[in-house]
């Protein structure tokens, strides 16, 4: 068969230790791929998938999306060395308690050398608590140089509404140590500096790794002579480009699970449903909303802690009842995911969408200013979906939820926004997921 | 299951409280008060479980069980849990407000007792206790959360809340001591934003033999229980039995979330969180559309427009899809939930009781639909 004007491929890549998964589709059509043994984490095997995938694409391929994930995982929970991570926590006193102290995720806190506290933060409306103790900063930053430090997490209370201490930590440690890696947690937002200090640890101890294999990739794809764009599967299931996966690892963990009821959900051609995946210890369930996997900002299995980045939400399944009802949920359709594990996620790779995601916290007076504020947020998450790769003018309102914080000064609120777009010259799955009732444009 | 049970919300006692039973406890908090969601979790309780591996057991005692003179102090966290999650306690902020008052009345406290025995101002007395090496008392304030702090049977007693102390992550504490519990309230209102949007308060210094009568006992003992089986996971259905057989909870109904409405009736800025709605459309042939309205906790539930809970009812969503209790700042549209209605303490549908925190306090005058 010739490829026809208009004919478009993706692919999806799943790396996983010592082996990798592909598959192409092509037309609507899906082609599983060999599997590689030879690790993929190398150029001759990236060479191998990517011959692989060419040959199945006749040539000509839109775009590969990756999946790291399982190997940044799998780099936390077997680190080459631990302690490779400094962390900084500006706060108006140090913990007194030592399990306050450190992250309460043992594989987290094994990538911690060194803990510093720095006087200072804000509440969650970015008003001062503390003036940031620069004398205290100083000190710390003569011993990360003495130390040699390579990479530093930082986290301050209120960064999300007011990032000023974060940024002012972030510029002297750069200063000081103008080849280490920094993760300030304003750049992820989201509730809950113990999950936000999780989150710039992870991103912070994943950053070389991340680096080494997207070098690979984008090496083998430039050696190939292919024009196909590179894209990173992201925690909830969509894509980010390497550009972004670079200076933000930690936002590609946990893609497989949402990939995974993604490439189900595809399959099935449904784009509202519940898909129920065969794991190891049990069936587990998760749910597919206008073609995107329902997601939070949770606790990633494996981790221990809370992430601030948003990762599938996968349930125990409860199966059926004795008269072979469905229980639970009986108002979508529900797919079971009974094929290869690997083969759908790299079908929830190859049909993913750029996506962007904020958790804030705002402060409204009105009903005209909440509507300012809701706009607003949404310009934010859109102008994030095109960084992450969407073309203008296709971004789109996926979810949005605001809602009261409970015990909070009234007025304050919690506002989520989930956004996805399309790609520059191929669109993807967007079109067939982007249906007017289900998703409203947002201005570029 | 061990069980002493004698009607809805009395069940099996527990004796104390040690580390393998802080997750139950959490959860059972969370169905008691479902207003804080699970940023923080992991941290607080990882530190309350330390601390009781370090210490050992927290005693866990009937106010009857101690002298009539042991002098008692209540703790809660007072504010927003969004903020407690983002400014986490340094870890001895209960303890320094017990001790406060401890030099201001030149005593030494003999108990702890949770102002509140729900959400994490469940858990925040345990850890003081293990701080200071004290019991703590199966009883408390509330029975749920209500907002302000002399929403309290101990108010309705007439036991002040003052002197207390609210001290704060930042370090700093304030000491109040007001003519009347509303008072006290109010100068209380102006403190918290200041010290970072949350603080450990110490209040209702009283005794144990007042605590016979001024407190709600036994309501620390069903967090344990509650959260066993909010533990298991199970399927939604037997789950809502289960918990029925135990705290007398029933489901309204099962739906969908299609709708968030923000400042849904007016603002009385006296109570934290402005009041909103939700629309939930009912799963199945009814049909019908609940409206949830909020005001830090949910406060009522309509049926097609009929009112069919409210405060002081304990109200909160179960989210089916994953088998647990929703927490009101992370519902999002298209969440599947079970409306679940617990009875409170029979002391908050008194004419007291609803004056106090019934409907018409967040503005709904309607008859509460258990006096109808």
């Amino acid at each position: 068969m010739s490829r026809q004007p208009g004919d478009s491929a993706y692919a999806g890549v799943t790396l996983r230790p010592g082996r990798c998964v592909a598959a192409v589709i092509r037309d609507a059509t899906v082609l599983p791929l060999p599997r590689v043994s030879r690790a993929a984490t190398r150029p001759a095997g990236a060479e191998e998938v990517l011959g692989a995938i060419a040959g199945a694409a006749y040539g000509y391929i839109q775009a590969v999306t990756i999946d790291l994930s399982r190997l940044l995982l799998e780099a936390v929970l077997h680190p080459a060395g631990a302690g490779q991570v400094a962390v900084i926590r500006i706060v108006p006193r140090a913990a007194r308690d030592p399990r306050l102290a450190r992250s309460p995720a043992k594989l987290v806190e094994r990538l911690v050398g060194r803990r510093f506290t720095v006087a200072g933060g804000h509440d969650l409306l970015g008003n001062e608590l503390c003036p940031l103790d620069t004398a205290g900063l100083a000190r710390v930053c003569a011993h990360l140089q003495r130390a040699g430090v390579r990479g530093v997490a930082i986290v301050a209370p209120g960064s999300q509404a007011q990032p000023e201490h974060e940024r002012a930590v972030a510029d002297a440690v750069q200063a000081a140590l103008p080849d280490a890696h920094i993760s300030a947690a304003t750049d992820f937002g989201g509730q809950g500096l113990v999950a936000r200090e999780a989150t710039v640890i992870l991103d912070c101890a994943l950053g070389a790794i991340a680096g080494r294999l997207l070098n690979v990739w984008e090496d083998a794809i430039r050696r190939s002579g292919s024009d196909a764009a590179l894209r990173v599967a992201r925690g909830d299931g969509g894509y980010i480009t390497p550009s972004r996966a670079r200076a933000l690892p930690a936002l590609t963990l946990g893609a497989t699970d949402a990939l995974e009821l993604c490439g189900a959900a595809y399959l099935h051609g449904a784009q509202e449903c519940r898909v129920v995946l065969p794991r190891p210890g049990g069936n587990v369930s998760g749910d597919v909303r206008n073609g995107l996997a329902v997601v939070r900002p949770a606790e990633l299995a494996g981790i221990g802690t809370a992430l601030v980045v948003p990762t599938a939400v996968l349930a125990p399944d409860p199966g059926v009842s004795q008269n072979g009802e469905r229980r639970w949920v009986r108002d979508v359709p529900v797919v079971h995911a009974d094929g290869d594990p690997d083969l759908l996620a790299c079908v929830g790779a190859a049909v993913s969408q750029p996506t962007a995601w904020i958790d804030e916290v705002a402060f409204i007076e009105s009903a005209e200013h909440l509507e300012r504020i809701r706009r607003e947020a949404e310009e934010r998450v859109s102008a994030i979906v095109m960084a992450n790769g969407a073309a203008p003018g296709t971004a789109y309102l996926t979810e949005a939820s605001i809602v009261a914080v409970p015990y909070s000064p009234a007025g304050t609120v919690r506002i989520r926004v989930r956004v996805a777009g399309a790609a520059e010259g191929g669109l993807g799955r967007a079109a067939s997921a982007h249906s007017p009732q289900a998703a409203e444009p947002v201005a570029p | 299951m061990n069980s002493t049970a004698a009607g809805p919300g009395y069940i099996g006692m527990v004796s104390s409280i040690g580390a393998e039973d802080v997750l139950t406890l959490y959860e059972g908090a969370k169905f008691y008060s479902p207003a804080v969601g699970d940023a923080n979790k992991a941290s607080l309780t990882s530190w309350l479980t330390g601390l009781l591996d370090r210490n050992g057991p927290v005693a866990l005692r009937r106010a009857d069980a101690l002298p009539v003179d042991t002098p008692c102090i209540s703790l809660c966290v007072l504010g927003s849990g969004a903020a407690l999650a983002d400014l986490p306690p340094a870890g001895d902020e209960f303890a320094l407000a017990v001790q406060r008052i401890e030099r201001l009345q030149q005593l030494t406290f003999g108990a702890i007792y949770p102002l509140a025995a729900a959400t994490v101002s469940a858990l925040a007395p345990v850890a003081a206790a293990s701080q200071l090496g004290l019991p703590l008392l199966d009883a408390d304030g509330m029975g749920r959360t209500f907002a302000l702090i002399h929403h309290t049977a101990m108010h309705l007693a007439g036991v002040s809340p003052t002197p207390l102390v609210a001290y704060g992550a930042t370090g700093e504490s304030v000491l109040i001591d007001a003519q009347s519990a509303s008072r006290g309230t109010r100068l209380l209102g102006a403190t918290v934003d200041p010290l970072g949007g949350w603080a450990a308060l110490a209040a209702y210094p009283t005794t144990a033999g007042v605590l016979r009568r001024a407190a709600l006992p036994g309501t620390v003992s069903r967090l344990v229980n509650v959260g066993r089986l909010l533990l298991e996971r199970t399927d939604p259905d037997l789950l809502v039995a289960r918990l029925a057989a135990i705290t007398g909870c029933h489901r309204v109904g099962r739906g969908r979330i299609v709708e968030f409405e923000q400042l849904s009736r007016p603002t009385d800025r006296t109570i934290p969180a402005h009041p909103s709605s939700l629309v939930i459309e009912e799963s199945g042939e009814r049909g019908r559309q609940f409206r949830i309205e909020l005001r830090s906790e949910i406060v009522a539930v309509f049926a097609d427009g009929l009112l069919v809970a409210g405060v002081p009812d304990v109200l909160c969503l179960l989210d089916v899809s994953r088998g647990e209790v929703a927490t009101l700042d992370s519902l999002e549209v298209g969440d599947l939930v079970d409306v679940l209605v617990t009875p409170a303490d029979g002391l908050w549908y008194s004419a007291e009781g609803l004056a106090m925190v019934g409907l018409a306090s967040h503005g709904i005058n309607l008859d509460h639909p258990r006096r109808r």
